[in-house]
């Protein structure tokens, strides 16, 4: 527990719990624009959750790894929340949105 | 020239809304929805970033609709940047990155505490009056001072505003339309008078033990018939806007200013404004107020401010579009007030020549 930061980088990277999400908008310009709009709001516990995204071919591919499956859980949840806000924000507001 | 528009968002807590105003101040719209919990229970992040979620996308719709505006018209669309509850920030946040990229607009963050004021003065007309901002999260005293909202006195707990809901909420009143607003109302029926500690420490305010005592007292004092509940809501008012009025007036003494600016859901309580505007009047001032409409957390007052700041040149970059639960209105700068003192400056050279 009290171990010096450096040697807990070394010795114990126990990211045992992971998952991952693909999303397929199927169109490079609305995946790059959710990835932007979601990369900006870091994981809260960086030491707990970690997070990485990358777009590919209009995919928007998500990573997630944690220390206990409690943390994955409550990050992936609120994360797929905000994800299907921006995704229905580009539905409903993007090109020929109807007022 | 064409006039300046904005949308703005707010969501920091149980209310989300959208607003849309031009620079004048005039509001085409402000539509919003509140989040109200069953009587006995308050709002939790989680829980209210969810109905923001389910709100947000028809409340911008209706915001267009109403003021008649199409995207194109939009100049910079305003957030709330903090201070708030995260989760419920983010929804704003959000859907404001998404929107600035499908619409090519600069995004502008917006410090909540600093929009009640603007809204407030540009409503009212007050030029540059001691601030009173109670809310259910936040009570402050503040004073425009060298370029920045200053902080005269603020509560070292919890807001007058959470003190009142969380009352309401042993008594088990309606939170419809809001805590506050029924316990005005059932104060108006109280006619005994209970002591309740007063906890004013020098510029500051203190609640956290005003609400424990009454808590405790309420209980026993309801059990044995001594008091009413509404007798309890009167002394609870009385006892803490008596505090607030008077670290206003230790202020106002500081700043050498007669007139007040009450900003915030709780300055919508019109017992507060009263026992204000006497104390006002007293030192030959003024008390400026609004109603609800603009009181109460919307879209157009995060707009309006957003609107003022890039009016002069402030724009946040997509990367830089966070929201945080802390932030002081003291760490803002008011760019769009220093305005005034190139002219000022000229007139004092004038004088001086």
């Amino acid at each position: 527990m009290a171990a010096p930061v450096a040697d807990m980088a070394g010795t114990q990277p126990q990211w045992e719990f992971n998952c991952d999400l693909e999303v397929d908008y199927e169109s490079e310009e609305n995946a790059s624009m959710v990835y932007a709009a979601l990369a900006v709001d870091k994981e809260l516990q960086p030491d707990k959750v970690k997070r990485q995204m990358e777009v590919s071919n209009g995919k928007l591919i998500v990573h997630f790894e944690a220390v206990e499956a409690r943390f994955l859980r409550a990050s992936f949840s609120a994360f797929v929340d905000v994800l299907t806000l921006a995704t229905k924000t580009i539905e409903e507001f993007g090109q020929g949105m109807e007022l | 020239m064409k006039k300046m528009i904005a949308l703005g968002f707010e969501g920091s807590a149980n209310k989300i809304g959208v607003g849309v105003v031009t620079l004048d101040g005039t509001i085409l719209s402000n539509p919003r929805h509140t989040y109200i919990t069953p009587p006995g229970q308050g709002f939790l992040p989680r829980e209210t970033a969810q109905h923001h979620l389910q709100h947000i996308l028809p409340l911008i719709k209706s915001a267009l609709k109403t003021a008649q505006i199409t995207p194109d018209e939009i100049d910079c669309l305003c957030y709330t940047k903090g201070p708030g509850m995260g989760a419920p920030l983010q929804v704003a946040a959000v859907v404001v990155r998404i929107l600035s990229q499908l619409w090519k607009k600069p995004i502008v963050a917006v410090n909540h505490c600093v929009a009640h004021i603007e809204m407030g003065r540009i409503v009212t007309g007050a030029d540059d009056p001691v601030v009173l901002y109670v809310s259910g999260g936040n009570t402050q005293v503040i004073a425009y001072s060298e370029g920045r909202y200053q902080i005269f006195g603020e509560t070292i707990d919890i807001a007058v505003g959470n003190c009142l809901d969380r009352f309401a909420r042993v008594l088990t009143l309606s939170n419809d339309p809001n805590p506050g607003y029924n316990i005005e109302q059932l104060a108006k029926k109280g006619e005994q008078f209970i002591d309740l500690p007063y906890v004013v420490k020098g510029m500051d305010v203190s609640f956290s033990g005003i609400l424990s005592y009454i808590e405790a007292t309420a209980v026993e004092k309801l059990k044995n018939n001594e008091c009413t509940p509404a007798d309890l809501c009167y002394s609870l008012q009385e006892t803490v806007f008596a505090m607030l009025v008077e670290i206003t007036e230790r202020a106002m003494a500081h700043c050498d200013t007669k007139d007040v600016l009450i900003v915030g859901g709780v300055g919508c309580n019109e017992r507060l404004q009263e026992m204000m505007r006497t104390m006002c009047s007293e030192r030959g001032g003024k008390l400026f107020a609004t109603d609800d409409r603009y009181c109460i957390d919307n879209g157009a007052m995060i707009a309006y401010t957003g609107l003022l700041a890039y009016a002069h040149g402030t724009v946040t970059p997509l990367e830089e579009s966070t929201f945080t639960q802390r932030f002081r209105t003291d760490e803002v700068h008011a760019i769009w007030r220093q305005k005034k003192e190139p002219s000022n400056m000229n007139g004092l050279m004038q004088e001086s020549s």
